[in-house]
């Protein structure tokens, strides 16, 4: 399985190259932070910047993960993945390559962003927040990345998967506790909200930031990545053991 | 042991037959199959690649039976799909190192070995560190084949090679697949170029709807037909075709007849132009060629040829990124 690794080698070469491409996943999410941050007029009692970083975070991990599912099809689509298939190194270390990926990319974003926001007024915080935050933003990472590549391996073309990506990202963003605090959503927002994976992951960081105890969202987001790798590896091989 | 061997092979689609109980003992040799468009040689290779599971029969590579022993399978072979998948980021070099580490190729000085010889077989030694989105269309197949065969593989499948290129690019993938053959390799290609699978295979097979109907060397299949007279007519063929004359299709303003002897019958045949009034332009008499057998085997032209192609066309778009 440690085959894995040629795939996220090559997919990482792949980014590095895309000047473009690269710029724009790694400035993107600072964009929004600072319009989140510091333009947007809001009413909180506290640091706003500490509140809404960690879900410019997660935000921004939940776009890197669907890439997952787009660079599934993107392979499917123009005949690498048969020709991956036909190789001797096992085929579920593509799909761990993909996840890999995108979690390092969605990682490496993440750092931009923390970064960023102790520049412009954040507080600062322990190592073990940052570390902590990452192992978070990871588990999450994993989350989001199989339900991209399960779509992806369900789905026929790219359109469909763009159409399914765009019907999926808001609607999961805009009904957590990304940008409003769980205190001031309406009855029937809380109900979707507490459904919601990017909540667990906004509410572990921010208790990492705040001293309290993470380990329920931890514990919620472990479980799962776990059985969302369990249904991603089973469509896997179901989509390519015909 | 025979390299390629398949015993009553069946896919079955649905209510699609897409291959029917074929036979195949392939060993040693560039090995073609043709076929129209759907005609199941893709599914026939994907099949012996591990990629489909048959519905029925058996296909064993290098002895290994490709249900049982997928991984074996997959360790002796090396599979060229029909549309070029070569990273174009990445450079010559980097896509012939993955597949050699992805092959299983650990050790470091051997993988660089491996890597440098494959790309000095396929004249790429100049053009290792550039990326491939500076290549030619022929230079893309031949990093492909370099991918393909880094780790020595006794058997490879190619699955229409020289689709998209040029002439000299056609030529030249060729006399690469010509030098592995002698190499002691063992190749099975589809192909829809007549002139080439008679110029390059050792044996070609013809598959029509599913069905190998004919197998056999080139020359041996070409010498079942005599001569063919080619007729240029735009009025198509005589009503009545004259005894000794057989009329095989009308294609691009030709009418294509085959004769035991194709001088003697060919003024019978203007004389059946002129009794019904028919304009002939210019008539031929040659030795047949695998296109004859070719169309003379599968029938008439599909008439869809011009739809759209979504293949061809992911083919085109994988090329231009």
């Amino acid at each position: 399985m440690y085959r894995f690794i040629y795939y996220v080698q090559r997919d990482l070469r792949r980014w590095g190259r895309a000047p473009l491409n690269m710029f724009a996943t790694m400035v993107m999410p600072a964009a929004w932070l600072l319009f989140m941050g510091l333009v947007m007029p809001v009413a909180y009692d506290g640091n706003y910047l500490d509140f809404v970083t960690p879900g410019i975070l997660v935000m921004t991990v939940l776009t890197s993960g669907l890439a997952a599912g787009s660079s599934m099809m993107f392979d499917k689509e123009l005949g690498y993945l048969n020709k991956f298939l036909a190789l001797p190194a096992p085929r579920e270390s593509i799909l761990i390559g993909k996840i890999v990926f995108v979690t390092i990319r969605g990682l490496l974003q993440a750092t931009v962003i923390m970064f960023i926001a102790l520049l412009i007024g954040a507080s600062v915080q322990s190592v073990w927040y940052y570390v902590g935050t990452c192992v978070i933003l990871a588990l999450f990472s994993v989350v989001i990345a199989c339900i991209g590549a399960t779509a992806s391996l369900s789905l026929h073309d790219y359109d469909t998967y763009a159409a399914f990506q765009s019907m999926v990202s808001m609607p999961l963003y805009f009904f957590s506790t990304s940008l409003v605090p769980f205190s001031s959503m309406p009855e029937w927002m809380k109900c979707i909200a507490e459904c919601n994976p990017l909540t667990y992951a906004n509410d572990a960081i921010r208790a990492l930031g705040t001293g309290d105890s993470p380990w329920l969202a931890l514990a919620v987001l472990g479980v799962l990545a776990t059985v969302m790798l369990l249904i991603c590896g089973w469509k896997f091989r179901r989509a390519t053991l015909n | 042991m025979t390299a390629i061997f398949a015993q009553d092979l069946t896919k079955r689609y649905g209510d699609l037959l897409a291959v029917d109980r074929l036979n195949l003992s392939i060993d040693n040799e560039i090995y073609g199959l043709l076929g129209p468009n759907g005609s199941g040689k893709t599914t026939t290779v994907s099949m012996l690649a591990t990629l489909l599971a048959p519905t029925a029969g058996t296909a064993a590579v290098c002895g290994h039976d490709v249900m049982q022993e997928k991984q074996a399978v997959r360790d002796a072979i090396s599979y060229v799909p029909q549309h070029m998948a070569v990273d174009i980021r990445l450079t010559g070099r980097e896509n012939v190192d993955m597949f050699a580490s992805l092959y299983g190729i650990r050790d470091r000085a051997e993988r660089k070995q491996r890597v440098d010889d494959a790309l000095a077989m396929m004249n790429l030694t100049e053009r290792a560190d550039d990326q491939v989105r500076t290549y030619s269309g022929g230079m893309y197949r031949r990093c492909e084949l370099a991918q393909a065969l880094v780790h020595d593989p006794q058997v490879m499948i190619l699955d229409e090679p020289t689709v998209g290129l040029d002439v000299s690019s056609r030529r030249s993938v060729w006399e690469h697949i010509v030098r592995l053959k002698r190499a002691g390799m063992t190749i099975l290609v589809t192909t829809h170029q007549m002139d080439e699978a008679e110029r390059y295979c050792t044996r070609v097979g013809i598959f029509k709807k599913g069905v190998l109907t004919d197998e056999g060397a080139p020359q041996a299949l070409t010498a079942q037909y005599r001569t063919v007279v080619v007729i240029r007519t735009e009025d198509g063929a005589p009503s009545r075709v004259p005894d000794g004359a057989q009329f095989v299709q009308c294609e691009n303003g030709e009418a294509i007849f085959t004769a035991d002897d194709g001088a003697a019958v060919l003024p019978q045949i203007l004389a059946a132009y002129a009794t019904e009034g028919k304009r002939v332009f210019s008539s031929l008499v040659r030795q047949p060629t695998l296109e004859d057998v070719y169309l003379m085997t599968i029938g008439p032209v599909s008439t869809d040829d011009g739809a759209f192609d979504r293949n061809n066309f992911r083919h085109v778009m994988n090329r231009s990124r």
